[in-house]
């Protein structure tokens, strides 16, 4: 019984112990080639210290159960706005140390209580040329099933998909929002979605309207742009339709309560700073939020497909608007898939 | 006698505690989480006591909008305005923009409290904003378990049904249970053929057989969603290999669609029916049945009157547990399932880590619980009345 | 009892078809795994291992591949340890409620998982186990212990206590009987149960889901986020060598199984 029980008591105070040593740095953001590529350039330049990073599913439950628990693990995370705003309010994220982050390098909007911006994200439509030859390039016209025939792809979830569906019934990007916090305006996008549905297929990973678009399942998708830019960086024929992008910004915020609070400041410094993110615009078409970066001409005219080039057209998503709607409309859109 | 019990206290206590502290209480406190209601009284002590003795006519007092506006401003600042503004957002549309703008507005904020604060937001001039809000004052409250059941409450205590474009948690039970039901049929009707012949073939054919049935049971839940995600693609083997015999003109999409979840979900679970089915058909007394035919039974009445009764009980075990695991089945939706498909799994797992929703998390999860309660019962009495009827 | 000749071929055939609707899935992701190119069709066409080498050097997965096993290693020796125990105070106990006992010791067995990850997810957030491999160990015993329990208790059946009894004559203290006379008697029961917390949780996804932080995928974590992601032979690769895990486990609890179909006979 002793040799058995030395081995699992040896086992059982490591397992205690683990969470006690000292934990390198970790920041967390949403995987994939981006974060192969932010390691590269942002994560390993920073001076101070090893970083260690690891992948999530922007799912934030685990955040706050985490911080709830006293035992936190993660130390900078890549946010949602929505999950940034919230998890400030409820203290799940600690207040950024603007005398540690420059504030001033930031475009308007891009430094908050909690979180100092990192990058944009979009989507739009695009489609592939081989195939279509002309395709939609507004909503309205995405929306005519006559004109251009066959199968669309949106996002499945009410965030994007109302907004999209206000425009594709011909509401101007600028007064979505105003139309969509009424009831008649909500009636409106879901009677949208009703026309269109025989031609809808929904996806749920970001890959997936890609692999729908290339293998002719879909004629016509809304997708991630950076995944559509990617694809056209590799030879592949896609239409990406600019006007009709909705996007919105992720930020750095830092863990509350993680023990390398200090330390995750100095890597938001760092990793907001234009010489790494000079070096990561290289690599990947990103949309830096730092304003000294996003204006450098030399990174306009090297990526074309930067989100920054064409982002004025554009209908930046409303943060406050679906923390307020989010849930009741996210319950609306879960009950209309299933009628 | 006590020295032995002592020691058998002794080797089970352990378990008991883990058992206690991981689970039992857990799931108690679980099945608490979905009546209590604390964010308000936490964050807002001296309005929810101001609330509580008021009478609810009209609006309340003075001292209710002096307390609110210091409270929200003060949650603000301690960072735990998030919680209450979600809960009150969530039983009305809009709270949360009225609480904010308040809380953020709460020092500029002068007496009388209740003519600035209506000034600033007209919602906290609507008696239903202060009966809400009283509502929520805690210790308990109903408004996660109606939801989950698409009813609503309104401001006077009143339970309505929830909008006909807002149902949906009636449905996703009656699904779960529909598609649980029908995937258990399918196991049950598939595994009994199964059992009987593996039961009856002689060695070693039958150890051959058994062990065929053995290794999915053995293996991975995940590797076999998994593989049915692979075959059922669109560029897929089985698409493939129908278009190859010309059964099909052009590839089906299957992902996506209620056949798949239904299909993995049979592969997944049918070992679980035909083991218990199997082993209870091996024990069977082989003496019934040469009795009965020595009474002149012949080979259909020998099975209907003697085998299948003898052999219900593991039908019940098998039908149970795979009933049991299909209702709480999380993997097989969501990898192959499509809109239509997703099961009450899938919504409390939403819930939990991006919704952030805990009250409907418990919810959800209780009226699981419950449900899967009153099988694991139903499967308890039948077998019972079986075991005694035998006896 | 004989059945008609056709009803024979057709149960025959019936059996046949749905053991064959049982294997051939898992059968077409291993030759699947072999394939040369990222195309996944049948035949595939060539033989390459590739992709195994992708798995193998992929940092991702080891790590998944380490993580599963320290917790799967962990949870079995707990849950042998604690079920085994627990058994054999329940076979040697004798007092009222044994029955409710039991029940209440198999009760994570019957709930739905998503439950007991909910619950678990609650609990140890407030405790502080949330995001620890300690946590997820506990998780993992909580749902596996209930077969080792059931597992011991089977071939307590068989156990004579009269061996017991004799050890306490000779004037062994009650400890050592158990564990020079019972315990080896009785261990191809308490190893299948070991067998059986093993295979569990080294399959266990839905728990540590909400359990595990991050660094701690663990390999049905991974396979899961990386079918979501985008489908890769790899993923293949890794549910082959999983499918070999439960070949191996199949034969260990076969191997033990017969073992002690043998020590009943003798």
């Amino acid at each position: 019984m002793r040799r058995f029980l030395a081995p699992l008591a040896a086992m059982m105070l490591g397992l205690f112990a683990t969470p006690l040593l000292a934990r390198d740095l970790t920041v967390v953001a949403g995987g994939g080639a981006l974060q192969d590529h932010m390691r590269a350039t942002l994560f390993s330049t920073f001076a101070n210290g090893p970083v260690v990073d690891t992948a999530y599913d922007y799912n934030v439950g685990p955040i706050r159960a985490m911080v709830q628990a006293r035992n936190v693990t993660w130390d900078v995370v890549m946010v949602e706005a929505p999950d940034l705003v919230r998890g400030c309010e409820d203290g799940i994220f600690e207040r950024i140390d603007w005398s540690v982050v420059n504030r001033d390098k930031f475009m308007p909007g891009g430094a908050t209580t909690c979180g100092a911006g990192a990058i944009g994200w979009g989507v739009s439509v695009f489609y592939d040329e081989a195939r279509h030859p002309t395709g939609p390039a507004n909503f309205v016209e995405f929306w005519d099933t006559q004109r251009f025939p066959g199968r669309r792809s949106l996002r499945r979830g009410a965030r994007m998909t109302l907004e999209i569906a206000l425009m594709g019934d011909g509401v101007p990007a600028a007064e979505v929002y105003k139309v969509l916090a009424t009831p008649a305006g909500q009636q409106r996008a879901f009677a949208a979605l009703d026309r269109l549905r025989p031609n809808l297929t929904f996806w749920t990973g970001g890959q997936q309207p890609i692999e729908l678009v290339n293998s002719g399942e879909v004629a016509y998708a809304v997708a991630f742009v950076g995944r559509v830019a990617n694809g056209i960086r590799a030879g592949q024929r896609y239409a990406l339709r600019w006007p009709t992008l909705l996007y919105a910004y992720d930020s750095w915020a830092v863990v509350r309560g993680s023990a390398n609070a200090a330390a995750g400041m100095q890597l938001i410094e760092h990793i907001t700073n234009p010489a790494p993110l000079l070096a990561l615009t290289r690599l990947w078409p990103i949309n830096p939020v730092n304003q000294a970066v996003a204006d450098d001409p030399d990174v306009r005219a090297r990526n074309p497909l930067m989100m920054t080039n064409h982002q004025a057209g554009g209908l930046e998503i409303d943060t406050e608007f679906w923390l307020e709607h989010g849930p009741d409309l996210e319950q609306r859109f879960a009950a209309w898939l299933n009628r | 006698m006590r020295r032995t019990n002592w020691l058998a206290a002794l080797l089970i206590a352990p378990l008991l505690l883990l058992i206690l502290g991981s689970f039992l209480v857990p799931v108690g406190l679980t099945l608490f989480r979905a009546v209590q209601d604390r964010e308000v009284a936490q964050a807002l002590p001296e309005t929810s006591a101001i609330l509580a003795a008021w009478d609810g006519q009209g609006l309340p007092p003075e001292a209710a909008f002096a307390a609110v506006a210091r409270e929200l401003g003060a949650a603000l600042e301690a960072r735990r305005i998030g919680d209450v503004a979600q809960r009150m957002n969530f039983a009305r549309t809009g709270m949360r923009s009225t609480l904010l703008r308040t809380a953020r507005a709460a020092e500029r904020l002068r007496a009388p409290y209740a003519a600035s604060l209506v000034a600033l937001d007209a919602r906290w001039g609507q008696a239903e904003t202060w009966l809400l809000l009283r509502s929520a004052g805690g210790p308990v409250t109903s408004l996660y378990l109606l939801r989950a059941m698409d009813f609503t409450q309104t401001p006077d205590g009143g339970v309505v049904q929830a909008p006909t474009d807002e149902r949906l948690y009636r449905t996703l039970f009656l699904r779960t249970f529909g598609i649980s039901l029908l995937v258990t049929a399918i196991c049950v009707l598939l595994a009994y053929p199964v059992a009987y012949t593996i039961a009856r073939l002689r060695a070693p054919w039958s150890s051959i057989a058994l062990t065929l049935v053995l290794i999915p049971f053995w293996s991975s839940v995940l590797v076999r969603t998994t593989a049915w995600f692979v075959l059922l693609q669109r560029e897929g083997p089985v698409n493939g290999a129908l278009l190859g015999m010309g059964l099909l003109e052009a590839p089906a999409q299957v992902i996506g669609t209620r056949i798949a979840v239904v299909l993995a979900l049979v592969h997944v679970l049918l070992p679980f029916a035909i083991l218990p089915m199997h082993s209870v058909m091996t024990r069977l007394d082989a003496t019934y049945l040469r009795a009965a035919a020595s009474l002149g039974a012949n080979g259909m009445q020998r099975f209907l009157r003697v085998w299948l009764p003898l052999s219900l009980p593991g039908v019940l075990a098998g039908g149970a547990m795979v009933f049991l695991l299909a209702v709480g089945m999380y993997t097989a939706p969501a990898l192959v399932g499509g809109d239509r498909d997703q099961m009450v799994a899938w919504f409390i797992a939403n819930f939990l880590n991006r919704d952030v929703n805990w009250g409907m998390a418990a919810a959800l999860s209780a009226y699981l619980l419950a449900m899967t309660g009153a099988i694991v019962a139903l499967a308890r009495i039948l077998t019972g009345g079986m075991v005694g009827a035998r006896g | 009892m004989r059945e008609h000749p056709l009803a024979r071929i057709l149960l025959r055939g019936a059996t046949a078809l749905v053991l064959l609707f049982l294997l051939a899935p898992m059968v077409a992701v291993v030759v699947l795994s072999f394939s040369p190119t990222e195309l996944m069709v049948l035949p595939p066409g060539g033989f390459s291992l590739r992709w195994y080498e992708d798995f193998l050097t992929a940092g991702r997965w080891v790590l998944a591949t380490r993580n599963s096993f320290v917790v799967a290693i962990a949870t079995t020796l707990l849950a042998t340890l604690l079920g085994t125990m627990a058994a054999i105070g329940l076979q040697l106990g004798r007092f009222r409620g044994k029955a409710v006992l039991v029940t209440l010791l198999t009760l994570p067995m019957v709930t739905p998982y998503i439950v007991t990850a909910a619950a678990m997810f609650f609990a140890y957030a407030i405790i502080g186990l949330t995001g620890s491999l300690l946590g997820l160990v506990l998780a993992h015993t909580v749902v596996a212990v209930p077969f080792v329990v059931v597992a011991v208790l089977a071939t307590l059946q068989t156990f004579d206590a009269n061996l017991l009894r004799a050890a306490a004559s000779l004037g062994a203290p009650p400890m050592l009987a158990l564990l020079r006379v019972m315990v080896p008697n009785i261990w191809p029961g308490i190893a299948a149960g070991a067998v059986f917390a093993f295979a569990t949780s080294l399959d266990e996804f839905v728990i540590t889901l909400f359990m595990a932080g991050p660094g701690q995928f663990t390999l049905p974590r991974q396979m899961y986020a990386s079918v979501r992601e985008s489908l890769t032979p790899t993923i293949l690769a890794a549910a082959t060598l999983l499918f070999l895990c439960s070949l191996l486990f199949l034969l260990a609890s076969e191997v033990l199984r017969l073992r002690a179909a043998r020590k009943l006979r003798a």
